[in-house]
């Protein structure tokens, strides 16, 4: 009886944080809505490529690919045959979602089912070929807009972030049962070691190829959002490039930690929106911060590698390197302030995004390849913890 | 869902011949480049994602090494021997074997104790900064690229297979002696400075008969079988199978090749035999990356591809394919899939479906690894990650 009051509660709580998100958004002006719409969408994407990438152990390349397919599909529905349905407002958004989510799990049943018998790089090249295949067909299909793009006719105005975060809340709810009930754990296994569990009697290729659809599913899914909200998709919303975000998101928060997932999906993507109203950056604190950052990321790799005392003063230290680059960059940038070939040189600030990105990538990578939580979640027995009371441990989710 | 496929729409038989050898010049690209990724897989078992951007800035170097040499924008000097574009080849291969060797030292070689999914994200990483943090930086070079004065090849080779049908040459022939006749009678006609009248029925008529010649010379030569190739092109399918035959060598019949062969059987027993390993891991970055960075410069000299820093995307991903159609870590099998990438990509264009060349790629892989999942010349393996 416990089980199921619980459970009813987190779902009304679940519901009503949603809907009070929504009132709170509504009236903060046009630009914080969407925001708030496009964080939810980017948790849904980035849990969902968490569930084939961390927790499955697969490597997919090509998550935009899904989220495009959705999104089309989606619209293509919505402009040709939503009309005649009858359904208004949320229920038609309801039915586009499944839609989407439904073209998307074919797509990935589709890319999955031959291509999950190959080894992780493979698989890698695979997804990425897959999502290059879907943008150039689209791109060359006069019904779906060709390179002009889709206008999406909504037949309603999309205010419905709610939805988007009832999508989020259902993909993060979806793989923490997943990983805490008996239907996840050959998903952990395949992760670990794929010739053992299939000695283990685990059907490999099954586990692979749900955990694909699943997350291709939710992908699908936070697409039709898309292409409702914005009313207009083209090829180029979905570049390679958002592909490589997403992983950035999923390999940032931890591979396999679901709450690492969910917290870079919703910090990371903010940073284009923040880049896009900041002033040109100058040449000279460009370079510092890159010699900065070298040289922080040098030291802190040295720290790492061979001080092994106190955990504390491991943190200090590194705070102090953290604290120190940062005094560097701005006395570098001082003294390069009288270089004119530097001073002069301006940056637009956007184009940093995804030079920000890709050196994330492999600072991450040197110093803490597992991710900032590694394969921990967030729970309240760690909170719990936190406090000082001692609570046991709980097998699954280590 | 009509995808707009008009199938057949640019067939022709007789341009089968010419089809065949673009598609051997342009694989000799996607085969050069794919020997990059297949010798750094064999050894390392890393795709090295950023193999693609070594290629851009191979030919960007020479880019830059043409403006040294001061062919740049708005430059007057005149071609020269073929000093140059040796200047041109060394200077990017030098450079590009430094930016190769570079990345293995600073970013592939800390994470070899890691796990592999770890080496593949900073691979990728890799790739995305320089794309991106070099878009900050270097120029972008409009077509042509690179100026075509460097390059004092700039004819066309002509073949005759089968000549064209006689009755039209024996028409063509008649038609030109027609026109010339028309010509001198127009000519004779304004220096004699006839009346306006007369002059302008010269001239339709020697219009007319210039028409004439030029569509029987036309339907001849589509009646009779012809190869074209561009000197350029020509020099750079040489060089390409010079530098392959010189690749199977150093691999085949020197100590260096015996270690990296070794390498890429064992690492580690390798190592335990008294192999450098890394040094044998360096090596095979600088011959791969140098590969790399000459398919560039020839690509961009004889081509005049414009040039972003995104330049490398495409031919890197296509040579990456390529290098996993023939199996992956196997040298003959990247030469071979480099080869049957490019003529198929020449025959999806030659069928009308132009722009799917970039798809058809992605299709073969699929195709391929569904039926034998190790590549053509490859063995499948069950491997622990």
């Amino acid at each position: 009886m416990k089980f199921f009051a619980v459970r009813a509660g987190s779902i009304a709580l679940a519901v009503a944080a949603c809907f009070a998100l929504q009132s709170f958004a509504v009236g903060k002006g046009d630009l914080f809505f969407r925001l708030v719409f496009l964080a939810g969408l980017y948790v849904t994407l980035a849990v969902s490529l968490n569930l084939i990438n961390g927790i499955t152990g697969q490597f997919s390349i090509g998550h935009a690919a899904f989220y495009m397919v959705g999104a089309y599909g989606a619209g293509y529905m919505a402009n040709n045959y939503a009309g005649s349905w009858g359904l208004k407002g949320p229920l038609l958004m309801l039915v586009l979602l499944l839609i989407g989510a439904v073209v998307a799990a074919v797509a990935g049943l589709v890319v999955g089912l031959p291509s999950l018998r190959l080894r992780g790089d493979y698989l890698a090249v695979v997804t990425l070929g897959f999502g290059e295949i879907i943008r150039i067909f689209v791109q060359n299909s006069p019904p779906l807009g060709g390179a002009y793009g889709l206008t999406v006719d909504a037949q309603f105005k999309f205010k419905y972030v709610w939805m988007v975060w009832l999508l989020a809340i259902l993909c993060i709810a979806v793989c923490r049962n997943l990983l805490k009930s008996a239907h996840g754990l050959p998903f952990l296994a395949v992760r670990e070691d794929e010739i053992a569990s299939s000695a283990m009697g685990v059907n490999v290729t099954r586990v692979k190829v749900t955990a694909f659809v699943i997350g291709s599913a939710f992908a699908g899914a936070a697409g039709a959002m898309l292409a409702n909200f914005d009313g207009f998709i083209s090829p180029t919303s979905f570049p390679m490039e958002l592909s490589f975000t997403i992983l950035t998101m999923v390999v940032l928060g931890g591979t396999g930690s679901i709450t690492g997932s969910a917290l870079a999906g919703g910090v990371l993507f903010y940073i284009p929106e923040y880049l896009r109203d900041l002033k040109p950056v100058s040449g000279s604190s460009l370079v510092a911060a890159v010699i900065a950052v070298i040289a922080a990321v040098y030291v802190v790799k040295r720290i790492a590698d061979h001080y092994h005392g106190d955990k504390g003063k491991r943190a200090a230290l590194y705070l102090g390197t953290i604290i120190a680059g940062v005094a560097l960059q701005m006395i570098l940038a001082a003294v390069f302030k009288n270089v004119p070939s530097l001073a002069n040189a301006n940056f637009e600030a956007s184009k940093l995004r995804m030079v920000i990105f890709s050196s994330t990538l492999i600072i991450l990578m040197l110093l803490r390849p597992q991710g900032v939580f590694a394969h921990h979640e967030f729970s309240w027995s760690w909170v719990q913890r936190l406090f000082g009371k001692k609570v046991p441990t709980t097998a699954v989710s280590v | 869902m009509d995808l707009g496929l008009n199938v057949w729409a640019a067939f022709e038989l007789s341009t089968l011949p010419q089809q065949v050898i673009n598609g051997l010049l342009l694989g000799a690209i996607y085969a050069l480049i794919a020997l990059g990724y297949t010798m750094v897989y064999g050894v390392l078992r890393l795709i090295n994602f950023a193999h693609g951007e070594v290629f851009m800035l191979g030919a960007y170097t020479a880019l830059f090494a043409s403006w040294f040499l001061g062919y740049g924008k708005g430059s007057t000097l005149e071609t020269s021997g073929p000093a140059n574009l040796m200047i041109l080849l060394i200077a990017s291969m030098c450079v590009c074997g430094i930016v190769g060797v570079a990345i293995e030292r600073f970013a592939y070689r800390p994470m070899r104790s890691q796990p592999r999914i770890a080496a593949l994200i900073t691979a990728i990483g890799v790739s995305l900064l320089i794309q991106y943090g070099g878009a900050l930086v270097l120029p972008i070079a409009p077509p042509p690229s690179i100026n075509e004065k460097v390059n004092p090849y700039r004819g066309v080779v002509t073949m005759n297979l089968v000549g064209g049908d006689p009755q039209l040459l024996e028409g063509y022939e008649k038609a030109k002696i027609e026109f010339e006749t028309a010509e001198k009678e127009w000519q004779a006609a304004r220096d004699a400075k006839a009346p306006d009248e007369a002059i302008r029925t010269l001239r339709d008529k020697k219009n007319d008969a210039d028409r004439t010649m030029g569509d029987l010379q036309r339907r001849m030569d589509n009646s009779g079988v012809k190869i074209r190739i561009p000197q350029g092109q020509l020099i750079m399918f040489g060089t390409t199978i010079v530098l392959m035959i010189m690749l199977t060598y150093l691999v085949m019949f020197t100590a260096v090749g015996r270690a990296m062969r070794a390498v890429s059987h064992d690492f580690d027993s390798a190592s335990l035999m008294g192999i450098n390993v890394g040094k044998i891991v360096t090596i095979t970055f600088l011959i791969g990356s140098m590969l790399a960075s000459a398919g560039a410069m020839m690509n961009a000299t004889f081509l005049g591809t414009p040039l972003t820093t995104f330049f490398g995307v495409m031919p890197g991903v296509k040579a990456f394919v390529a290098a996993v159609l023939g199996g992956i870590g196997n040298i003959p099998g990247a030469v071979l899939g480099g080869f049957l990438m490019g003529i198929a990509e020449t025959a999806v264009i030659w069928a009308g479906y132009g722009q799917y060349k970039d798809a058809i790629a992605f299709i073969i892989l699929i195709v391929v690894l569904l039926f034998r999942p190790g590549g053509l010349l490859g063995s499948a393996k069950v491997e622990k990650v």
